[in-house]
């Protein structure tokens, strides 16, 4: 099959790669909404819960961060999967929040899980379409042979970043990082659209910290907000998903070629429950195969995929071969699906740091 | 149109029977803020398969209005 690009994105096919094994790591501290009461109300709480459906969410402590929570998920698939480290040729971490603005968080990790001075090792700088991304890029390194084995360290610690005043994100996010080994595995093929929008780029945004200060650009949504802390525009992110999403679910299941009732499983990023229920039905998906757990975990930013896999589809990834669909879309805008055969894995689970 | 007034009812925590093309979206019992419009956006496009416009629909005072973008949207 040949590339090609579409108003949904770039269509890529990538062949002889697979995901072997999957561990999501949850750090120790839960936080229930009960926590927000004090300073909302109880009121305030449940007419945010009430759209967001996160019940309950998990946060790391100061001294944690993504990278920590993506070494301690590798160190176990390394050892449930019985990859000499030797045998990693490259390291991916895709998250938003690193440890330091420099030096990339995947040369410390490559440190961390104590690979070779022979791996590849590098940041990718995305949210909720990252984990699609990194599957893209790590199945094609494999399929170009510039790497045998690849390791996805997929996370995010949007906690840290919250306004913990502002209730439209205080609440909805949670912390978690996940690694994904990937290998060479004749037969498979996965199908990709991957699509951006930088015009979007504002609406959900961390004005300062970076090298550019977008707090001081006159836009006036910001008046009053903290520039250090993410800043969401729930109305135009709205907008953007209901118009991009439904495009790219049908398109992406189109270029599989594999008809949608032959699909195990619909993943999407874990944005909001509301969000999630009107995709589910607009694009006319059987809600029993596609599985939800924001309600427990929030929404984990680009580990959010992974965790689905670790969580609500454990048993049936440890058993049997599926054919998964998902779905990452967010900030940026950047969006990105894939359909393509999961398991049965070696290893699929979630720990706690 | 039942099933948007029935939507909007939901939306507002009111009878359906208050809903009417008058009804006042900043009367004391409703609250036009954010959620709502959210809901509001995912419940037109439900029942008329149209997106409506946020900052559009936070200049909106009553359920005519409303009913007003629809029909523009509808249009193209």
């Amino acid at each position: 099959m040949t590339c090609q690009s579409t108003t949904v994105g770039r269509h890529v096919c990538v062949t002889g790669a697979a995901i072997v094994g999957v561990v999501s790591c949850l750090p120790q501290n839960q936080v229930s909404n009960a926590q927000f009461e004090n300073y909302f109300g109880e009121a305030a709480v449940s007419d945010v819960v009430k759209m967001i459906g996160v019940q309950n969410r998990f946060w790391t402590d100061e001294h944690t961060s993504a990278r920590d929570l993506c070494a301690h998920a590798g160190r176990r698939l390394l050892t449930q999967l019985d990859w000499p480290v030797t045998s990693v040729d490259a390291l991916i971490f895709v998250s938003q929040t690193p440890d330091y603005r420099l030096p990339a968080s995947a040369c410390a990790l490559q440190s961390d899980l104590g690979l070779t001075s022979a791996c590849i090792a590098f940041d990718i700088n995305l949210g909720c379409s990252g984990y699609p991304y990194a599957l893209w890029l790590g199945m094609t390194m494999v399929q170009t042979g510039a790497a045998r084995r690849v390791l996805l360290a997929v996370g995010d610690t949007i906690s840290k970043i919250v306004d913990p005043t502002d209730r439209s994100t205080a609440l909805l996010f949670g912390d978690a990082g996940t690694v994904t080994a990937i290998e060479a595995a004749q037969e498979q093929k996965a199908y990709f659209v991957l699509g951006t929008d930088g015009r979007g780029a504002c609406n959900l945004i961390v004005p300062k910290g970076g090298f550019k200060d977008y707090s001081k650009s006159g836009d006036i949504r910001l008046k009053e907000k903290v520039p250090d802390c993410l800043y969401m525009d729930g109305g135009e992110i709205f907008n953007f998903t209901l118009k991009a999403v439904p495009a790219l679910v049908s398109e992406t299941i189109e270029s599989s070629g594999i008809p949608l009732e032959e699909h195990d499983g619909f993943l999407f990023h874990q944005a909001n429950l509301f969000m999630l229920k009107h995709l589910t039905k607009k694009s006319k998906l059987p809600l029993d195969k596609t599985p939800i757990n924001i309600d427990q975990y929030g929404n984990t930013s680009c580990a959010s995929i992974p965790l689905l896999m670790t969580t609500c589809l454990k048993d049936s990834l440890q058993k049997k071969s599926m054919q998964l669909a998902m779905f990452g879309f967010g900030v940026g805008y950047s969006w990105a699906g894939l359909s393509f055969s999961v398991g049965p894995l070696k290893c699929v689970e979630t720990v706690k740091l | 149109m039942s099933e948007f007034y029935e939507g909007m009812a939901e939306i507002f925590e009111v009878e359906l029977s208050a809903i009417t093309s008058e009804f006042e979206l900043h009367s004391g019992e409703a609250a036009w803020d954010s959620l709502a419009i959210v809901s509001t956006i995912a419940l037109v496009d439900d029942c008329f398969n149209v997106m409506l416009d946020g900052k559009a629909l936070g200049g909106c005072q009553t359920i005519a209005d409303i009913e007003n973008l629809i029909e523009a949207a509808k249009k193209g």
